[in-house]
């Protein structure tokens, strides 16, 4: 009887470690995968500036070198990641695709006794709360339509003035580069500048820059940027 | 009964005598000389013809035979045992043969179901994500990006200047 036990007990500790065996022996997915070699040849756009965008999808086995001459970019990857890569690659180097930018100003305090908040800054009056800011004035707004590449400039009434030239769409994070953006004011027939800034932009999404002196400043400037197709 | 030189002098392989034998069961000393000469002797000193076992001898014989068939018993049902445990490990290893294959499946599966996943993540959420101020004139400005509830948030970004003028 006990060796009838210990049989068992055996045969069931074995065929226990042949299964463990097996599942240990399975290789899990992305272990061992070979690397494969991949020329990408840009038409619209440069290589360089397609291996910043891409480097982000680059994993750290893979490497990528630009062939400026040919204009093109050589990436050595995984193959689901060359997948990944080529998808972006190819929404990238496309004709300059167009967009529409829009820019609000709007200049902010903290006061004692607040006025009561426009709608058509409610939704900024809201986000800007956080800081404690209470007063709200729209002091100008535009919108421009450009396409990648190309120079922009908003002027509005109040005095500002912003310039930029839009850069190039990375498909990768959805959005757009806002190049030198320059915010200047026009004081006493004088164009006084404010700030010089490289921004992105991502698609539909609503960003509040602001400007002030110091956290503990009273006044500051908010730049209220949408990007859209 | 015989002396100890008496029993050196007769002692003979195979011996039936009676005198013998009866000093061979008394006498250790004679015992190992008859051993000595044949090894039967120790046999032949455990018990003569003149022994009965209690009962008789066809009791003890019958005894005997019953212990025999007995063990013919558990022999034969020993040797049907091993195909019980043929079967059963038959079993066991169709489980396990079974198990193991859902094993490989659920293994090749996985990798295939990723990439659809993947793939629909792709079109609703960016891959990468960036810096909203990626350079500013400033060096010595402190730039801080307030965290948003969610992605579709509006997102605040401060540019605390010191260098900015006060009346922005």
């Amino acid at each position: 009887m006990t060796t009838t036990t210990l049989k068992r007990t055996g045969f069931l500790a074995a065929m226990l470690l042949l299964m463990c065996g097996v599942a240990a022996a399975e290789p899990k997915a992305g272990d061992n995968k070979p690397l494969t070699v991949r020329t990408f040849t840009f038409k619209y756009k440069d290589a360089d500036k397609a291996a910043a965008i891409i480097k982000p999808l680059v994993s750290a086995e893979g490497s990528m070198s630009i062939q400026p001459s040919a204009n093109a970019l050589q990436v050595t990857d995984r193959a689901e990641n060359l997948k990944q890569i080529s998808k972006a690659i190819t929404e990238f180097d496309a004709p300059a695709k167009a967009f529409r930018v829009s820019v609000r100003l709007v200049s902010v305090s903290r006061v004692q006794t607040p006025a009561k908040v426009s709608d058509d800054l409610k939704d900024v009056a809201q986000k800007l709360s956080m800081l404690r800011f209470n007063a709200f004035e729209n002091v100008g707004e535009a919108t421009i339509d450009a396409k990648e590449g190309d120079p922009g400039a908003v002027e509005m009434a109040s005095g500002y003035r912003a310039e930029f030239k839009l850069g190039e769409y990375d498909p990768t994070s959805d959005s757009i580069k806002v190049n030198d953006f320059h915010l200047s004011k026009l004081q006493k027939d004088e164009l006084t500048s404010l700030l010089k800034t490289t921004l992105n932009l991502g698609i539909g999404q609503t960003y509040i820059v602001g400007a002030s002196k110091a956290p503990e400043s009273q006044h500051a400037l908010m730049i209220v940027l949408i990007a859209r197709r | 009964m015989i002396s100890c030189q008496t029993f050196r002098a007769t002692v003979r392989p195979g011996t039936d005598d009676s005198n013998v034998l009866e000093h061979l069961r008394s006498c250790d000393a004679c015992l190992d000389h008859a051993v000595s000469i044949d090894p039967d002797f120790f046999f032949r000193s455990i018990g003569g013809s003149e022994m009965v076992p209690p009962g008789g001898v066809d009791n003890f014989v019958s005894d005997v035979m019953a212990q025999v068939r007995m063990r013919q018993t558990e022999g034969s049902s020993m040797r049907r045992l091993p195909l019980n445990q043929y079967l059963r490990a038959a079993a066991a290893l169709l489980f396990v043969i079974a198990g193991t294959t859902g094993v490989y499946r659920f293994s090749s599966v996985a990798p295939a179901i990723a990439p659809i996943t993947t793939a629909a993540v792709q079109i609703h959420k960016p891959l990468t994500t960036k810096a909203v101020v990626e350079t500013y004139q400033s060096q010595n400005a402190t730039i801080v990006e307030m965290p948003t509830a969610s992605a579709a948030d509006a997102k605040v970004v401060m540019i605390y200047d010191d260098s900015l003028p006060a009346d922005l």
